[in-house]
């Protein structure tokens, strides 16, 4: 990080990177305004902060393409206490939501393919395949990705990260900084607690060391009261969903949650979920659905079928069927009430704890039922994701709990969040048609 | 190949030592893999049994509950409670080990709810040397599991008692160890070695000292002839994999298994009783299930095939288990460049062992031949 | 009959029986192939009838490969044919490399350094997808000889691109798109791109060591040579005779094993 560095990085992003950006989004949005922009019968057009989405994404990822000149880097977990690291001033990539966006943008196979000619197996987790053939490969949608310089992994979210971390840190030759919490089989016990928090301590402790400077505790407090300010505002955004007809589905949720994720912490991730969240309930005061001719609600269970969100999108809204919820998408609201800004790493120990995937089976079960009735859901789609063993396993009790003692009609849909070689297009079709079905009788 | 004296030893089945075990008026535990404190259910009275898959299983009672992409350890395992195979016991214990063992205690706790009590214990990963983080939890992860101990037997041992268990069991571990490092002088065929290591999982801890023992003895002069390798991997199931390997001209001489070379627990230093059973298992050997990190996992590897003079090694790997696969590559690329030659090869835990496991394991030891 | 044939090499695969005699020089003199009989005992005893008449009555030394070489009872040893393939193909070609070998049931990438020592090797035994299988049952599905597949999927440019990983859906897919019309040809050509790209998979997880080499059955279809070369970025070189590769490497086992008295016995 020279002063040339920091020059070109100012040049790259703040000036030039940022008035593109800008002048970008207001030709989406002058776009956007033009009568005729918006042409499909079934689905409402898209939010109107949507450039802004576009904007802050494409933002980070060009901060990311230089942040090496200017930044320390972390690569961080989604579950991960991001807090202090935003705090300490480094540049935070999720390898997890770059493997979404290359899921998204299918592009994801090839790099699989890449890891797997390196010798990873098939049989793990397709993020982690898409993220080393990433850094195997250099190849990326995002032009460049910053090289870490610190890598955070909290397992909270699945041990899988745990391997997979241990191999970018053999790779990449940095520290790691594990945060191993505890798995709530029922409840979370106060030595759980305890020895989360040691960790985080330790945690800042080695930030600071790499990043050079101490973490400040008004900064901390300040990032982390930012944090559960964007968390609750994203909670009011999904519980807009309750609301009859749904003013957004939960395949606008899959993409909108991107800053929640990788850009806690910020300033202008909290403007934004107050931008959308009032654009939301402007929907709810007209009743305008996100899917036109709402009939059926649906709640999502798992991650998204990344590189299929667009075409189930629109097959469901052709059916008037719309995805009102998602376990996924709501585990960050529910994280709300326990941050505390006064107390920041102590609550962080509870917050990164309590995720849906650090909970037990049946704890996810309540929860489904719980969003059910709030949601007034007619049926629920259990994505079995291959990838994905923490959120799958359970799944076929839930269904036939569902099913047999709340007479809710679930279908459990096999494939994968992000290889689309799992993926067997008629058999999924067939089911969710056959499914539809029983949901019209 | 030196004369195979295993036949001489014996060992008895596990529903004989159960058996026994219940009319002493003991319990015993079924214990899932992978890491778990035996002093501590040994200091109640409990024996602890491990299940390890078993081979051969019938998966469709599982299969009801666990998707197909889930590996056979917990689906054999799920499927032989349901069949009945674990009526005689008196509680499950299902430590934390990975992602799919997490998802066998839930479920099990949650929706299936045995008639047996089911316990859980969660796995500290990371540095067991990093300030004594994991240690002082799992210390506390022990008290808590003391006190579910106490509730189900009624009973109360001291600290003392404990120390005397734990003595017992670092005994059992260090017998471990001299049986590996006189393999080459035992006349034992691979499976017969194996059956006897094994036997930890189910035997109470002075008996395994004694089989050991007993085996031991019958150490000879000359030592075994064979393509040394040593074997890495989660646990040789089916055991025909140790015939087939030695019927090829092998002879595993260094074991990086999860059931046995990766639980050889060192003793202890602590006088605190759960401190000390901490410190046996998260100072055991290099361990992805423990998160250790893919230089401890290389270093060791290279190490155990300076030490035991392996011509290669062999990863028999269950499938779908992520812990393993994720360190392959880049182990199998360090250890390529130090002239150190390896196999995968992947198990469904099926009854036999498949031709083209065999043939895999045969072409292995051609090129060394 | 010849008398310069020295040794014998069986490939008893799961598709076709091989057998080869070379000269003491290691030279392939002689070979017999036949598909593979159900009755493989019997027809074993007739390769040895057949060798016997065209190599004379003395007991040669004889080694077994392939799926079924543990039923070539009076073999003096039995090899894999992992290593039997190496052997014939390093003999032959002069020099190491990456061998694919595309059987009927299997596949094998075999990696072979400058001595002619294996480095690593893989195997896809588990899924017809990758293998010779699955152009046998397209093939069928289609109605053209199987040997005629090759030429069909060269006779076009475009190709229609078929997404299954599975056989059995596959033939679904080329239904569904025969009925709505697509041309055959371009399905061919698109059934040899689905299993090229499968078998470069693997040989790209086992490593590469160039050159590449093709062996087996499925080496003869020109198509699968010229895709798999585009696939890979290199050039597929074919030794002579692509499906004698196994028995070749047996047979040259063979002549380096000391004279036993179990030879004799074979009479």
């Amino acid at each position: 990080m020279s002063a040339l560095g920091s020059l070109r990085y100012h040049l790259n992003v703040s000036l030039l990177g940022n008035a593109y950006l800008r002048l970008d989004r207001m030709k989406l949005d002058r776009q956007m305004r033009q009568p005729g922009f918006w042409k499909d019968e079934h689905l409402s057009p898209p939010l109107r902060v949507s450039p802004w989405l576009k904007e802050l994404i494409t933002r980070h990822y060009l901060k990311g393409r230089h942040a090496n000149d200017r930044f320390k880097v972390a690569w961080v977990t989604s579950g991960g206490p991001v807090e202090f690291l935003t705090a300490l001033g480094y540049y935070v990539l999720y390898p997890e939501n770059h493997g979404a966006m290359c899921g998204i943008r299918r592009v994801s196979e090839d790099l699989c393919g890449h890891a797997e000619a390196a010798g990873y197996s098939r049989d793990i987790c397709s993020y982690a395949r898409t993220d080393i053939g990433s850094v195997l490969s250099g190849k990326t949608p995002a032009g460049r990705l910053p090289k870490p310089d610190l890598l955070l992994c909290c397992t909270n979210i699945c041990q899988t990260v745990l391997y997979w971390y241990q191999v970018l840190a053999h790779h990449f030759r940095v520290p790691l900084i594990l945060i191993d919490t505890p798995f709530v089989y029922s409840e979370a016990r106060d030595h759980d607690v305890a020895y989360v928090k040691k960790q985080l301590e330790h945690g800042v402790e080695v930030a600071e060391k790499t990043a050079g400077r101490s973490l400040g505790h008004k900064e901390l407090k300040e990032t982390t009261l930012r944090s559960k300010d964007a968390v609750e505002l994203w909670k009011r955004i999904i519980e807009t969903g309750r609301h009859r007809p749904s003013p957004i589905t939960a395949f606008d949720e899959f993409i909108h949650m991107a800053p929640i994720v990788e850009m806690r912490g910020e300033p202008f991730t909290v403007d934004y979920y107050a931008a959308m969240l009032d654009e939301l309930e402007e929907r709810v005061a007209h009743d305008v659905g996100a899917v036109r001719n709402e009939k059926k609600r649906l709640l999502w269970d798992n991650l998204p079928i990344w590189y299929r969100v667009r075409q189930f999108s629109t097959l469901f809204a052709k059916q008037g069927v719309s995805l009102v919820a998602s376990t996924y998408t709501n585990a960050w609201g529910e994280l709300a009430e326990h941050i505390d800004p006064e107390r920041p790493i102590e609550s962080a120990a509870k917050v990164y704890m309590y995720p849906i995937l650090n909970r037990g089976t049946g704890d996810k079960l309540r929860t489904i039922r719980r969003m059910v009735k709030e949601y007034q859901a007619d049926g629920v789609i259990l994505h079995s994701d291959r990838s994905c063993k923490p959120y799958s396993v359970g799944q076929m009790d839930q269904r036939r709990r569902l099913t047999d003692e709340l007479h809710v009609p679930a279908l459990l849909l096999e494939a994968d969040h992000n290889d689309p070689r799992c993926f067997s297009e008629e058999q999924a079709l067939n089911r969710l048609g056959a499914f539809m079905e029983v949901l019209e009788g | 190949m030196t004369e195979s004296a295993g036949a001489a030893l014996r060992i008895p089945g596990r529903r004989e030592v159960l058996r026994s075990h219940k009319e002493k008026g003991g319990f015993v535990a079924a214990v899932f893999p992978i890491h778990y404190p035996r002093a501590l259910l040994r200091a109640f009275g409990i024996l602890p049994m491990e299940v390890w898959g078993p081979a051969g299983v019938n998966t469709t009672p599982g299969d009801a509950h666990l998707q197909a992409y889930t590996c056979n350890i917990i689906r054999n395992g799920l499927s032989f409670l349901l069949s009945g195979g674990l009526d005689e016991v008196d509680l499950i214990l299902v430590p934390h080990g990975c992602d799919s063992l997490q998802g066998l205690g839930s479920v099990l706790l949650d929706f299936i709810k045995p008639r047996q009590q089911v316990l859980t214990l969660y796995l500290p990963r990371g540095d067991a040397n990093d300030a004594g983080r994991a240690i002082g939890f799992f210390a506390d992860e022990f008290r808590s599991l003391y006190k579910s101990l106490s509730a189900i037997t009624g009973r109360k041992p001291s600290e003392p008692e404990l120390l005397s268990f734990i003595a017992q069991e670092e005994a059992a571990d260090q017998q471990r160890s001299v049986l590996f490092q006189q393999r080459l002088r035992l006349p034992l065929t691979d499976r017969e070695f194996y059956r006897v290591l094994r036997s930890r999982e189910f035997l109470p801890a002075e008996e395994f000292v004694r089989l050991a023992q007993e085996t031991l003895q019958q150490k000879v002069e000359t030592s075994h002839s064979g393509v040394p390798i040593v074997l890495s991997g989660i646990v040789p199931e089916p055991m025909e994999v140790l015939d087939a390997i030695w019927r090829a001209g092998g002879i595993v001489v260094g074991d990086d298994l999860l059931c046995s070379g990766r639980r050889l627990y060192p003793p202890g230093k602590d006088e605190d009783p759960f401190p000390r059973m901490a410190e046996n298992i998260l100072l055991a050997p290099p361990d992805s299930t423990r998160g250790s990190s893919v230089q401890e996992r290389i270093e060791h590897l290279q190490k155990l095939c300076e030490d035991t003079s392996a011509r290669g090694v062999l990863f028999y790997n269950v499938k779908f288990c992520e812990p393993e696969l994720f360190y392959l590559p880049q182990i199998r690329k360090s250890l390529s460049g130090r002239g150190i030659r390896s196999v995968e090869m992947e198990t469904d835990l099926s009854e036999h062992l498949p031709d083209q496991m065999m043939t895999r394991i045969e072409a292995f030891l051609e090129i060394f031949q | 009959m010849s008398t310069e044939i020295e040794a014998l090499g069986i490939d008893a695969g799961s598709t076709t029986t091989k057998m080869v005699g070379v000269t003491s020089s290691g030279r392939l003199a002689w070979h017999h192939l036949e598909p593979t009989d159900p009755q493989i005992e019997e027809q074993l005893r007739r390769f040895l009838e057949i060798s016997r008449k065209e190599a004379g009555p003395a007991a040669l030394p004889l080694v077994g490969t392939g799926y079924g070489r543990n039923l070539v009872q009076p073999a003096d040893r039995r090899v894999t044919e992992i290593t039997c393939h190496a052997r014939g193909v390093f003999q032959e070609m002069g020099h190491g490399g990456t061998l694919i070998d595309i059987g009927g049931q299997d596949t094998k990438v075999i990696l072979i350094d400058n001595r002619g020592s294996i480095v690593n090797f893989v195997m896809n035994d588990k899924c017809a997808a990758g293998t010779g299988r699955f152009l046998e049952v397209v093939a069928n599905r289609l109605r053209i000889p199987l040997q005629g597949m090759g030429d069909v999927a060269l006779s076009s440019r475009e190709e229609e691109s078929i997404s299954s990983t599975c056989t059995v859906f596959a033939e679904s897919e080329i239904v569904s798109l025969i009925a709505r019309g697509h041309s055959t040809e371009h399905i061919v050509r698109g059934l040899h791109r689905s299993l090229v790209r499968r078998i470069s998979a693997l040989a790209k997880t086992a490593g590469l060591i160039p050159p590449v080499m093709l062996s087996g059955g499925v080496a003869q279809n020109a198509a699968v040579r010229d895709i798999l070369s585009e696939e890979l970025g290199q050039k597929v070189l074919l030794p002579r005779y692509p499906q004698l590769v196994g028995a070749y490497g047996a047979a040259l086992i063979a002549l380096g094993l000391p004279k036993t008295p179990q030879a004799e016995q074979r009479l």
